[in-house]
This record gives C-alpha cells, sequence and structure tokens, in this order.
C-alpha cells in the first residue's frame, strides 16, 4: 500500500520560464575535473604548508 | 598525468553518453537522463550529452530545464552547435511556449491543491494539464497517484500504462501500475476492467455510469434459470389477473354505458315511429273513412248512367216511343238507368224538357208497370226487388200515394228503417189527410218506439 504523502513529496513544481535565468546563474556545473582540480589545489597548498612549518 | 585522468574522465563521460543514447532510442527516458546525468557529472562539456539531455526533459514536459540545458550548451560551445536548432524550434513559435508555460503553471497549481488536500480540484487541473500537453509525464504521474488515492485502481492503471508508453524505463510509473494492479481485480492481474468488460463474460452485469463502467456480479438464486418459465407464467397470470379485476370491470362498465345509450336511443327512435305510426293510422282511417263516403257516393251512381249515358239512353227511349208508343217495356228498359234526381244538375234545360215531355206521355204507363211488379215482389215478400221497382214507379209518377207507401214498407221490411221513415214522412207530408197518412204516422210511431 503507498503512503500518499511520502509519494507526493516525490513531486516537486516544474520550473516556470520566468525563473529560467535564475536557474542558469546558479546552475552548479563542476564536473570530476573539477572537483579533483580542487583536490589536487588542497593537496598543493596543504604540502606547502607542510614545508613552512618545518 | 593529469592529462591521462582528464581523458579517462572524458572517455568514461562519453560512455555513459552512449548509454543515455542507447536507452534513449528505445525511450526509457527515465533511464538516459540518468546516464546523461552521469555523463555530465564526469564532463561538463559533453556538448552531445547535453543536448539529448536537453532534448529529454523537453519530451518528458520539462521545457524550462530543457532550455536551461541548450542555454549552458550554446555558452559552453557557441558555435556549430545543435542546441541552437532547438532553442530556435521554441523560439519560432511563442504561442505554443505560452502553451507550455500555462501547462507547467496549471501542474504546479494542481501541486498546491495535493497539499493543500484538495484532490478533486487537483484531478480537474491536471486533466487540463494532460489536454494540453499529453507528453507531461510528471503530470501522468501526479494524475495515477491521485486515482489510487480515491480508489480508482482502473484510472491509475490508464494514467501508469501512458507513462510507461511514453518512458519504458520509469519506476515511478511501474509502482504505480504494480499498485493499481495488487488492487484491482485480485487473481486477475494484469487485466484492465475494460478488458474484462469486453471477454464474454455472462456472470456480471455491465453497465456505464458517466465515464465508469461499472462491472456487477450477477447474482444468481438457485430458481433464476429454472425459475424463468414458472416468472413468465407467473407474470402472464398476473397479468391476466389485473385485466380481469382492472380492466375488465372498467370495460364492461363502458360498454355497458354504451348499450345503455344506445337503447335509449333506439328507445326514443321507437316512441317517434310509434307516434308516426300511430298518426299514420288515424289518417289511414280518415282516408278509409273518406274512401267509404266516395265509395257510397259511387255506389248511389252504381247503376246511374252518366250525363252523356243518359242522353244517350234518353234518346234511345225517345226513338223506341216514336216506333212504337206503346212499347212500355223498350222504353222503360232504354230508361233503365237514368235516374234524373242525380244527374239534374249536370244534365242541360233541353234533355229536362224532352224528359219531361216523354214522361207526360209514357210516365203514367210506366209507373203502372213498374207499381205492378213492385207490389208483385212486395206481397211475395222479395223487398230488394219490390224496392226497386217502386222507386222507379214513384219517379215517374209521384202522384200515387200507394206507391210512395209500400215503397216505406219495403224498406221497413227490408230493415232500412231510416229509409222507411224517411218514406213515411214524405207519405205523412206529401199525401196529409189520407187514411194512408194515418196509416203511415202510425208506422213511424211504431219505428220511433221500437228504437227508444
Amino acid at each position: 500500500m503507498l503512503n500518499f504523502e511520502e509519494e507526493l513529496k516525490k513531486f516537486k513544481p516544474s520550473l516556470e520560464i520566468e525563473d529560467a535565468e535564475d536557474i542558469i546563474y546558479n546552475r552548479d556545473l563542476d564536473d570530476m575535473s573539477d572537483v579533483i582540480v580542487g583536490l589536487l589545489k588542497d593537496a598543493k597548498s596543504e604540502a606547502d604548508n607542510n614545508k613552512r612549518s618545518r | 598525468m593529469a592529462t591521462s585522468i582528464y581523458k579517462k574522465l572524458v572517455s568514461l563521460s562519453n560512455v555513459f553518453y552512449n548509454e543515455g543514447l542507447e536507452k534513449a532510442s528505445v525511450r526509457d527516458l527515465t533511464g538516459a537522463m540518468e546516464s546523461l546525468h552521469q555523463s555530465l557529472k564526469l564532463d561538463k562539456n559533453n556538448i552531445n550529452a547535453r543536448n539529448l539531455l536537453g532534448l529529454i526533459y523537453y519530451e518528458t514536459g520539462e521545457v524550462v530545464a530543457a532550455l536551461s540545458e541548450w542555454v549552458i550548451s550554446k555558452n559552453l560551445k557557441p558555435d556549430d552547435n545543435i542546441a541552437d536548432e532547438y532553442m530556435d524550434m521554441v523560439r519560432n513559435s511563442p504561442s505554443k511556449l505560452e502553451d507550455i508555460n500555462q501547462t507547467i503553471k496549471k501542474f504546479n497549481i494542481a501541486l498546491n491543491y495535493c497539499h493543500q488536500d484538495s484532490l478533486d480540484l487537483a484531478v480537474i487541473q491536471l486533466k487540463k494539464v494532460l489536454s494540453l500537453n499529453a507528453g507531461f509525464i510528471k503530470a501522468h504521474l501526479l494524475l495515477a497517484l491521485l486515482y489510487l488515492k480515491a480508489g480508482n485502481w482502473d484510472r491509475a492503471k490508464v494514467e501508469a500504462k501512458k507513462v510507461l508508453k511514453l518512458d519504458t524505463g520509469n519506476t515511478l510509473a511501474r509502482r504505480y501500475l504494480k499498485e493499481a494492479d495488487s488492487m484491482l481485480l485480485p487473481g486477475e492481474s494484469g487485466k484492465l476492467v475494460s478488458d474484462i468488460a469486453s471477454s464474454e463474460n455472462d456472470e456480471v452485469i455491465r453497465y456505464n455510469s458517466g465515464n465508469e463502467m461499472i462491472i456487477q456480479p450477477l447474482k444468481k438464486s438457485a430458481l433464476t434459470r429454472t425459475g424463468s418459465i414458472w416468472g413468465i407464467v407467473l407474470g402472464i397470470a398476473l397479468g391476466v389477473a389485473a385485466s380481469f379485476f382492472l380492466i375488465l370491470p372498467q370495460r364492461i362498465e363502458t360498454i355497458t354505458a354504451d348499450n345503455k345509450d344506445k337503447i335509449a336511443r333506439i328507445s326514443e327512435e321507437s316512441d317517434n315511429k310509434s307516434a308516426k305510426i300511430v298518426e299514420l293510422e288515424q289518417k289511414m282511417a280518415s282516408m278509409d273513412k273518406n274512401m267509404q263516403e266516395l265509395q257510397g257516393q259511387v255506389d248511389s251512381y252504381e247503376g246511374v248512367d252518366s250525363t252523356s249515358a243518359s242522353m244517350n239512353s234518353l234518346m234511345k227511349a225517345v226513338d223506341c216511343y216514336e216506333n212504337d208508343s206503346s212499347d212500355i217495356e223498350g222504353i222503360a228498359a232504354a230508361l233503365e238507368n237514368v235516374d234524373l234526381e242525380v244527374i239534374k244538375d249536370s244534365v242541360s234545360p233541353e234533355f229536362l224538357a224532352l224528359y219531361d215531355t216523354l214522361m207526360s206521355k209514357v210516365g203514367p204507363q210506366l209507373a203502372t208497370s213498374y207499381y205492378n211488379t213492385g207490389y208483385d215482389a212486395y206481397k211475395a215478400k222479395k223487398f230488394d226487388e219490390a224496392i226497386a221497382n217502386l222507386s222507379k214507379a214513384y219517379q215517374y209518377d209521384n202522384t200515387n200515394v200507394n206507391t210512395l207507401y209500400y215503397l216505406a214498407n219495403s224498406y221497413s221490411e227490408n230493415g232500412d228503417l231510416e229509409k222507411a221513415k224517411e218514406k213515411y214522412d214524405a207519405v205523412v207530408t206529401e199525401f196529409p189527410n189520407t187514411k194512408t197518412a194515418a196509416a203511415a204516422e202510425t208506422k213511424l210511431a211504431e219505428i220511433n218506439n221500437s228504437g227508444n
């Protein structure tokens, strides 16, 4: 037996055309390469910090 | 190393793109979207994956999401990008874009109604949405959920099937379909009510109530089959009884009233006819009376010649006298049927003069001849003959009192008392102070006394 309330929560309002601009601007476009670049940057900065502390 | 990782990511992104493309080609839109999302997570610059994702969004009715993918795609690759064509397609038909926007707004309103527990209104809104855009998968799914909530398993199943036709991999639709199947017709899972309705099954009663088909199990009692004939017989019996007790008396009353009217009419006609008959009978009696009177007149004329015949008879008598003045019998025979009393009004004076002349010549002889014959008949009690001869004798000679007296006696003896009284009276009047007159008075007195 389905739980109507739970099922209803799965439905989100559709995006309206007036909101398209905001949606596009606020869209998180990061992909795996961005994540890896970020990780590498973090790793590099951490290494630099360790060298200075020594 | 970084380059090789990047190449691997791009390669992996393409793998997901291919997978998404393959799923999209078999209308597994949900699966395709998942693959394309994976592809774009690995490589946001995979333009084909982004454009395809936009197309899939557009197909499912998420136009704004589609447009945003295409816009990003265009920004990432401004030149030689098919997203341009897709966006131009949407831009070049503003009315369609407006319709799409209205569809989306109505869907959002319907969703709000659901949250406000106004499920009937939500159903109405969703039906409007789907009439504008039949490919709006989310609307179909929400409508299916509302039908499930309302217990309209059949309709929920129809909506879920529509979704699966648009998107074969839609797991939500499959769940709703399974739910509807489990609730609908246990033991006949997978069959629509309409399928059952269309199948040859005499064990159910089907009828439409609005847009819904009602399938009701047929109630059968032990008497249903065998009792049907008895039911018909009972129905006929009740019909006959009803007609006998309800219709027949009314019918009889009507017929009786009609017959009474007819009888009254016939009676009235009969009365009229009876009255006419009485009237006619009276007329007939009157006519009979007239006829008798006329017959009497005719009888009085019987043996008497008409005027012309009398003239001929007179001429014959004159001729007979000229030939032989002593031929009294021949003259009498010629004048046999001439009665001057009857024809004197219609004959000419010349006729009367000739008749008087002849009478002056042969009248007394004729009278004597008739008197003798009549008297003999009187003596012989032949009163009819006596009356005839004595009447003639008195016609030719009215001075003989005896002729008139015996004529009166003959009438009296013959039973004609009126005539007898008339003749006795004539004797008394015309021959007064005679013995015969005295005798006539005595006879008159006797007749009068006997009459009293």
